[in-house]
């Protein structure tokens, strides 16, 4: 009873160790408390309680969005290399200097400008998909850096162009 | 940091940054908002948090400044005066306040919020004096006295509401 007293003094001294205060809590926890002290039960009833309070569901969700910009990323990078994959094939198919032609889907095509417009068509179709894809997430600076292999791809196009016009030029 | 280690260093102590956000704003819901917007900014500036050490106390840290942060944006709102006195309840608070544990709740959130952030991470979340300095960003020995200070306080409204009780009984 003393003891608790000092205990209880210390307390509200702002004095008492993490260990005492354990003490204390599992003291007002008991069935044990002194009449005296009872008045300061409900005190550490409420700290008790309170620390079961738990915070709410919500919080999967923005967990659920983080996915999402994961999986934007992953798809971002898949259309970056599909885009990757088709310049390099339209690169090493590209029509030599003597062989006037381009093969798309196993196709020969004799145009430079069909192949270049299909060529154009194909970064657009990945342009739009990239961009709508990516609306939500503006604010995401991540998938602005991202967005950057765009423009890559749009100076790989030029360079094509640049080397198709040439091609004409020298033909 | 990957979202695995992003789950298991920071959103375990999601329920403490509810409680310390709700302890601070004294609205569940506003509080729910904080540590969803404290979450979303923690995610984005993910690469500097493998440098911190400690998490708990870096994340409660960051919790505290954001509500404050809210707390002045909407200063008209809800933010009592920092130095508030009891007020002796009317009949209908009366009635509210019947058991004594409701009104140690009330009592705590009326204290200033230092005072009551301080209390409740000492006396629910069972913090060390050099945490919740850290978090306040105030010394240990400042820490000690508001803690002491709060504890005072609310040891001195039980006492009256012990002899309030004890006076409407003998009447």
């Amino acid at each position: 009873m003393e003891m608790m007293n000092e205990l209880l003094e210390k307390y509200f001294r702002g004095e008492t160790t993490l260990v005492e205060e354990a003490e204390l809590k599992k003291y007002f926890a008991s069935q044990d408390v002194n009449i005296e002290h009872e008045i300061y039960r409900a005190l550490f009833v409420v700290f008790d309680q309170e620390k079961n309070e738990t915070a709410k569901a919500p919080l999967k969700k923005v967990m659920v969005s983080q996915n999402r910009v994961k999986q934007l990323w992953i798809r971002t990078f898949s259309y970056s290399g599909i885009a990757a994959a088709l310049i390099l094939a339209l690169w090493i198919q590209r029509p030599k200097q003597n062989d006037d032609y381009a093969v798309i889907h196993g196709r020969r095509i004799d145009s430079p400008e069909y192949a270049q417009q299909y060529a154009e068509k194909k970064m657009n179709d990945i342009n739009m998909i990239l961009k709508d894809g990516l609306k939500p997430m503006h604010r995401m600076e991540v998938v602005k850096q991202n967005l950057q292999l765009l423009n890559k791809i749009s100076e790989t196009q030029d360079k094509i162009l640049e080397i198709e016009k040439t091609h004409t030029i020298n033909n | 940091m990957e979202s695995t280690q992003f789950n298991n260093q920071v959103l375990k102590h999601s329920d403490k940054l509810f409680r310390l956000a709700k302890s601070i704003l004294r609205n569940g819901d506003a509080a729910q908002d904080a540590v969803q917007d404290l979450i979303v900014k923690l995610w984005e500036k993910r690469t500097v948090l493998d440098d911190v050490e400690n998490m708990q106390a870096f994340t409660m840290r960051s919790m505290r400044n954001l509500c404050l942060d809210t707390i002045r944006q909407n200063k008209d709102e809800d933010e009592l005066p920092v130095e508030l006195e009891y007020v002796e309840p009317n009949p209908h608070q009366q009635v509210e306040r019947k058991d004594l544990a409701s009104l140690i709740r009330r009592l705590i959130d009326d204290l200033p919020e230092l005072q009551r952030t301080i209390i409740r991470m000492r006396d629910v979340e069972e913090m060390e004096i050099s945490e919740i300095a850290y978090i306040t960003t105030l010394t240990e020995n400042a820490v000690s006295v508001n803690l002491s200070r709060a504890r005072q306080k609310i040891r001195e409204q039980i006492l009256n509401e012990q002899k309030r009780v004890e006076e409407t009984v003998w009447k």
